[in-house]
């Protein structure tokens, strides 16, 4: 198969030849690998890549994956970064309208009658600006004689992959991990990987969100080998009986193609530091069940007690040598409506949130463990149970990182189109996708596909969210039943429906609102509410705000069917760059940098400055969000 | 221990009111409406005469909900209002203003157990309205401060109402007993009562510079400075002045900017160099609000409807021994 160009102008096309989206588990050679955190299996791609930029496409670098193409002129780039960071491509911040807004004239393909799909429109875009990056490599020891497939954790906004001048695939989702198998290219000695990143595609229509526009390979680049029998996917089900007191444990493996002949067996093992719950061998098929064993007085996970059990899979051969090992951290807890009141655990879910964008003021995106950890303690120290990850799916470890810390997340998937029915503060959706047009809903559903698969063993998440602001049609309805029909553990989200009540029935378990004041709250709890209510944003802590918190907060108090909400939101997002007069660091935001059409400082609406540093209204989120931490 | 049977020495001048006494001496001026020099030990803490505040920097949601629009006539208010009239009481009972010839009557060597001069201030509004600040000085040197705006029920909600004193060279920093961090009306729950001392004049780093460092509800400010504009006094060492509560808290901010500096950048970088101090003492504050920044107004309760008269009083402590 070649690359074609169109596939940027089609919703339709949205993965070429990518691996099905599976559970986030990592996976090692032995016990020892696990305790140090470090797999062999694994040969990290970040660092120094090479690197060229075209402002279009039609001046870009056309064959350049070809090992024997003239690379001389290529520049370097650090990977993970942003490409308008690395200083190619200009920075730009927009909020609702698109970013080619006043400068290209655009409507999604498929709406308003279109039935040509719109050719063109990005594959000869003027403002798609392209990255062609390159990475040599040479397979480590470890992972030579293995099936080899590399991981693009995140890739903004659409990227097509070749390995020593060989098609490889296609992605959209910018903030999925996007999966190749490499095996058939891989070549012994040095290999030439070739990633040609655009700017735009139909993509971004469902990528509108309110943030910095960047494009490039921001996250985690890296290769992994599979052993002969491998676990591809888990699902865990550590539910809880409604005695509150039982666990009841649940696994479900799949395979590679090749275990079911391999004479392999799996080792499963439950266990707490003092306490084995499970240990039991398996002989491997393509689908591997543990089912329904109790756990009596169960430990249960929560917030303030988020209690993991360890499970280790160990995957043998015929010898019983172990050739891979799988560590989760498994929580038991309940997550139920209940009375129209949403429960964890059979107590009412009181929600001190915040929304929270990846942001780090010198690299954007592309946010660090440290920048997690940090903000970790921030929550800790302020009383913050939970976390919706605005608008697009984090970075793996961050789920890890909540399971921990007994964060409550939201666990939002990839997609705002406010743009396309939010038309200067009215509601105009005439042209809105995806609304219920079958020529995007795959692409909404793929996004839907790869958050569930790849988050669905975190016992932090108790709410699957399936977007923000995109209106409501037949394809958000879709998203929800996905999540459903593969999830009876977990509780959708959406706000949009409540600008469409036409789906109210098909779309979320929680009547959801941004930003209404507290006497509109009142006014729906006081009639007959069929739905528990979530403030999804609000308190817009933008500049010198957050006043009057205690009009929701008393909310609590006075009506079980208000559950709180999250602020608006965790941190300013905002360039630390060097003064242009004075050469000192300053924070700079939107239409700073020439950018227009911009929304300025509309992004600076944290509770953390963008460096990180509390603002004073951090205090007032400590007192009433300590008041209901329990 | 001040004496506190001490008379002020009382100094009738053909321009401004002199008042002197143990470590402390103070000029009111006729001519410039309002207190003109404040000395302490021969350190002089006034750049201008103090006047009445009736502006805040906008927030990010005043401009959402179009408060600054609507209350813009309060802009003019706090660069422009005047005085209009000037009024002098010796121990408490009203004399003429003692301009000359009035003053001729006068001695070197007056006294007064206290004297209170009241400056009327009128706003550059339509219609227009009074604020008066009156000033009570004894023997210690201690100065009560007296506010008093007068409502006019068509005049917008006001953003701020205050007296503003700029000192002539930066703080070194501020020491206060009130509630912990930045806090307004409507978000001080949080702040935790205590006595904490503020390094330099910090201005909280918005992204784009707006009203901020509000401490509510003090009984105490010190405010430290090491330097003056006097090229006679080489000296550098920390000197002080302190505000007090007299019945009532009162609420302040320490600045290095007026509202209007602050009013006027997109970036905290452009803001000029700290040069002065600007210690607002505020009888009423507007809240910032919080449910949104594109139109939401903030809460009844936490808005200055400027039909009604405010009343706001402190005191100026008298020179430490």
């Amino acid at each position: 198969m070649q690359a074609d160009l169109k596939w940027l102008d089609d919703p339709q096309t949205y993965r070429v030849n990518q691996l099905p989206a599976h559970s986030d588990h990592r996976y090692y050679r032995s016990v020892a690998e696990v305790q140090a955190q470090q797999s062999s299996f694994v040969q990290s791609l970040d660092g120094t890549w090479r690197f060229a930029f075209a402002q279009t496409p039609s001046e870009r670098p056309v064959g350049f994956e070809q090992p024997d193409y003239d690379h001389h002129d290529f520049n370097e780039i650090q990977v993970p970064g942003h490409i308008e960071l690395a200083g190619y491509g200009q920075l730009h911040y927009t909020n609702t309208l698109y970013p080619w807004e006043g400068k290209a004239y655009r409507r999604p393909a498929y709406t308003l009658g279109d039935t040509t799909g719109m050719p063109g429109m990005f594959s000869q875009g003027a403002d798609n600006t392209v990255g062609a990056y390159l990475k040599a490599f040479t397979l480590n020891p470890e992972l030579q004689g293995h099936r080899v497939v590399i991981q693009f954790d995140g890739v903004e906004e659409a990227m097509y992959l070749w390995l020593n001048g060989h098609f490889i695939g296609y992605a959209e989702d910018s903030f999925s991990q996007s999966e190749f198998d490499l095996t058939p290219y891989l070549q012994a000695g040095k290999n030439l990987l070739a990633v040609e990143v655009f700017k735009r595609s139909t993509a971004a229509f469902l990528e509108d969100q309110d943030f910095f526009r960047f494009s490039g390979i921001f996250r985690s680049v890296r290769l992994v080998a599979q052993p002969t029998v491998h676990v591809n996917d888990l699902t865990i089900r550590a539910n809880v009986l409604d005695d509150l007191t039982t666990g009841d444990f649940n696994l479900r493996l799949k395979l590679n193609d090749d275990a079911a002949q391999a004479q392999a067996q799996v080792r499963v093992m439950l266990q707490t530091d003092d306490h084995v719950v499970i240990d039991q061998t398996l002989p491997v098929k393509a689908e591997v069940h543990v089912d329904h064993v109790s756990v009596p007085n169960v430990h249960l996970w929560d917030h303030q007690d988020p209690f993991l059990y360890q499970l280790r899979l160990e995957v043998l051969d015929a010898t019983g040598k172990i050739l891979e090992v799988i560590p989760y951290g498994v929580g038991f807890r309940r997550v139920e409506l209940k009375d129209k009141v949403m429960q964890l655990n059979g107590h009412r879910i009181i929600l001190n949130g915040v929304n929270r964008h990846e942001w780090d003021a010198k690299r954007g995106r592309s946010v660090t463990l440290a920048d997690m950890r940090y903000d970790l303690q921030v929550f800790e120290a302020h009383h913050i149970n939970a976390v919706r990850t605005c608008h697009y799916p984090d970075q793996i470890i961050w789920y890890y990182l909540c399971d921990q810390n007994g964060i409550y997340m939201m666990a939002e998937n990839n997609l705002e189109t406010h743009g396309t029915w939010q038309k200067m503060g009215a509601v105009e959706a005439s042209d809105n996708v995806p609304g219920s047009l079958p020529q995007w809903q795959g692409a909404v559903l793929d996004r839907a596909r790869s958050n569930y698969q790849a988050f669905k063993n975190h016992p932090a998440i108790l709410f699957w969210s399936l977007g923000n602001e995109s209106y409501a049609g037949d394809d958000i309805a879709a998203m929800d039943k996905y999540y459903h029909d593969h999830d009876q553990t977990r509780l959708t989200h959406y706000e949009g429906v409540c600008r469409n009540r036409v789906y109210q029935d098909r779309i979320s378990d929680m009547e959801s609102m941004m930003y209404d004041p507290p006497k509109a709250i009142r006014e729906y709890l006081d009639h007959d509410p069929q739905k528990p209510f979530v403030n999804c944003e609000y308190m817009h802590d933008m500049g010198n705000s957050l006043g009057g918190m205690n009009s929701y907060t008393d909310l609590i108090d006075q009506y079980p069917m208000y559950q709180g909400g999250f602020i608006w939101d965790y941190i300013d997002q905002a360039l630390l760059i060097d003064d242009e007069v004075t050469g000192r660091p300053v924070l700079r935001y939107g239409g700073d940098f020439d950018d227009r059409h911009s929304d300025y400082e509309f992004s600076g609406d944290g509770l953390l400055f963008a460096d990180r540093t509390p603002k004073p209204a951090l205090q007032e989120v400590s007192y009433y969000y300590g008041k209901y931490d329990r | 221990m001040a004496n506190t049977t001490a008379k002020v020495n009382v100094v009738y001048g053909d321009g401004t009111l002199g008042l002197n006494g143990s470590g402390f001496q103070y000029i009111f001026s006729y001519e410039r409406g309002g207190l003109e020099s404040l000395k302490h030990h021969g350190k002089e803490w006034l750049y201008r005469v103090p006047k009445p505040t009736f502006w805040r920097a906008t927030t990010d949601n005043d401009r959402g909900n179009h408060f600054s629009e609507t209350s813009a006539m309060w802009l003019g208010a706090d660069l422009f209002s005047t005085c209009t009239k000037v009024e002098v009481a010796v121990d408490d009972q009203p004399i003429p203003l003692p301009i000359a010839p009035v003053n001729n009557q006068y001695t070197d060597h007056e006294q007064a157990n206290s004297v209170t001069v009241t400056f009327t201030y009128t706003t550059a509004t339509q219609p227009q309205t009074t604020m008066t600040v009156s000033y009570r000085v004894d023997g210690t040197g201690t100065i009560v401060v007296h506010a008093h705006f007068t409502g006019q029920d068509r005049l917008p909600a006001l953003p701020a109402l205050g007296l503003r004193v700029i000192m002539p060279t930066a703080a070194q920093g501020f020491q206060y007993q009130g509630l912990s961090g930045e806090t307004y009306p409507d978000r001080l729950a949080g702040g935790q009562p205590g006595t904490y001392d503020v390094t330099g004049l910090p201005v909280t780093p918005y992204l784009v510079p707006q009203e901020c460092g509000m401490h509510m509800t003090n009984s105490q400010v010190t405010v430290t400075r090491t330097t003056t504009l006097n090229n006679a006094d080489p000296d550098d060492d920390p000197f002080t002045l302190t505000v007090q509560q007299t019945s009532q808290p009162f609420n302040f901010s320490c600045l290095p900017y007026t509202a209007e500096e602050l009013e006027n950048a997109t970036h905290i970088e452009e803001l000029p160099p700290l040069r002065r101090t600007v210690l607002t003492v505020f009888g009423a504050v507007r809240g910032v609000g919080g449910i949104d920044s594109w139109g939401a107004d903030i809460e009844p309760q936490y808005r200055l409807p400027a039909d009604r008269d405010y009343d706001f009083e402190f005191e100026i402590m008298g020179p430490k021994d």
